[in-house]
């Protein structure tokens, strides 16, 4: 299983790919159309959404579906901490101060800040969306091939937009090898050492340009060989992708059909104890 | 991190759609004047995609100070590539990060315009500042954090229009709140400028041709 991570809590997209690529469950040979579908009803549903109980309904369905794929669970945990991080830098300093039952007081500089219950419930509320929308980002990620994924980007982006796409995920393993062989060098001449934020900072700035400069040399390394072989500024896909199956249109249906009447009924305010 | 990736379930729908709007204004404006000045430039479309996915790159690697802290390095974009490009290049390496949990797919228009706004600021403090000193170093790192500071404004005030679902305080209130988390964002924003300041001046050492607008 091929790796190159730098910190243990971002998604390792060579490890990514190795199960998009070698996924044998069910969802590997489910039209990537459908996944896209299901993926932007969540993003609304979880948009609209405000009960936690069905907020936890949906991310234990999606965590279900990630382990049923067979996509590593441990993993998954360690890439949850910048989402989190996330969350909570901006919702960890807003909750407080909610109207609610308190359950934390705090004095800081004079001023009290009181947590409630309320703002508990929000905190907790943004953090499941949060996690439910990753775990299935990465499952979509983890279970479909990337020429799936690169015809799917042809056909939805209008050109340049497609090419840069196309060719920048092509360049980012190249551009990702490169970051971890040179972070290695550093590291292996002791250049992990803290010494102090200047010398930190000088280390790998020098490293971070390096990656730009050969970056660009790759590039126009890159650029003359694809001119050699007849680009013409147009990177087109050939592989076709399966449509959306019989079950799959179903699903798709009935998703939607939960989604818009859940929609119009958090508008209406009909429900609004369970929604 | 200099600014927030807002994650799903933020903003409401309504807002969802309004900043997805405004965003791919922005990124059709961008494609409409590379159209329109026929820039079919493949070299410059394989540039834009190495910049990409250098910018993504350094964004998986974690400094050791102060932590641990994570570069987005989007006014760098801004010097490298341009206001053009780099408004297509945050979008993409938006939709890279929605894809890998930071930031949700439905703030990805509300982040691109946080993004656009460090990218298009940096750039023209960039080149503002050519005529105060030669230093790359100053320039560049003076253009980044004012970029940034300007990526923290329009975070906040996107986030005092949208308002965060849930959160019933005044906008006062929600101000004095942001407030602290840009204050904490800007302490980070004086890294990313110091090291962005040391990238441009190390490339125009090494390869003054790419600052001379190889991308833009």
């Amino acid at each position: 299983m091929p790796t190159t991570t730098f910190s243990e809590h971002i998604p390792d997209l060579d490890l990514i790919t190795w199960y998009a690529e070698n996924n044998k469950s069910v969802f590997a040979f489910m039209s990537p159309w459908t996944k896209f579908a299901i993926l932007t009803l969540l993003v609304v549903l979880v948009t609209v959404l405000h009960s936690i109980i069905l907020l936890i309904s949906i991310y234990v369905a999606v965590i279900c579906i990630y382990l049923i794929a067979g996509l590593p669970a441990k993993k998954l945990i360690l890439w949850y901490t910048l989402p989190i991080l996330f969350v909570f830098s901006l919702i960890g300093i807003l909750v407080w101060g909610e109207p609610g039952f308190p359950l934390i007081s705090l004095k800081i500089f004079g001023l009290t800040a009181i947590l409630t219950d309320k703002g508990v419930l929000i905190a907790i509320s943004l953090l499941i969306k949060a996690l439910t929308m990753v775990t299935f980002s990465l499952f979509i990620l983890m279970t479909t091939r990337y020429s799936y994924l690169a015809t799917v980007i042809e056909r939805i982006f209008p050109a340049p937009l497609d090419q840069i796409f196309l060719l920048s995920y092509r360049f980012l393993f190249l551009t990702i090898s490169m970051t971890a062989a040179m972070l290695k060098a550093v590291c292996s001449r002791g250049g992990g050492v803290i010494y102090s934020i200047r010398m930190q900072g000088k280390i790998f700035a020098e490293v971070f340009a390096l990656v730009f400069i050969r970056s660009f040399d790759r590039a126009e390394r890159v650029h003359k060989a694809m001119i050699a072989r007849g680009y013409k500024g147009h990177f087109s896909m050939n592989n076709e992708v399966p449509a959306p199956s019989q079950y799959g249109m179903i699903s798709i249906v009935i998703f939607s059909i939960i989604v818009i009447a859940i929609l119009i009924a958090s508008q209406l305010k009909w429900g609004l104890n369970i929604l | 991190m200099a600014h927030i990736h807002l994650e799903d379930g933020s903003f409401t729908l309504f807002w969802v759609i309004v900043w997805w709007l405004c965003a791919l204004v922005l990124i059709g404006s961008a494609l409409f004047l590379l159209r329109i000045k026929k820039t079919k430039d493949v070299k410059k479309i394989t540039m834009a995609a190495f910049v990409t996915a250098a910018s993504f790159a350094i964004f998986q690697v974690q400094i050791p100070i102060f932590g641990g802290v994570h570069l987005n390095l989007t006014p760098l974009i801004g010097i490298l590539a341009g206001p053009v490009f780099g408004t297509l290049i945050v979008f993409i390496v938006n939709i890279m990060s929605a894809a890998i949990g930071h930031g949700g797919w439905g703030l990805i228009g509300a982040n691109v315009l946080v993004n656009f706004s460090e990218v298009i600021v940096a750039y023209l403090s960039y080149r503002g500042l050519k005529k105060v000193t030669s230093s790359l170093f100053f320039r560049a790192g003076i253009a980044t954090f004012v970029g940034l500071i300007c990526g923290n404004i329009v975070m906040i005030a996107i986030i005092l229009i949208s308002g965060i679902q849930g959160i019933t305080q005044s906008t006062l209130q929600i101000l004095t709140g942001l407030s602290l988390l840009a204050a904490v964002n800007m302490g980070v924003a004086v890294i990313e400028a110091f090291i962005t300041g040391l990238i441009v001046a190390y490339i125009g050492k090494v390869r003054p041709d790419i600052l001379e607008g190889t991308v833009s």
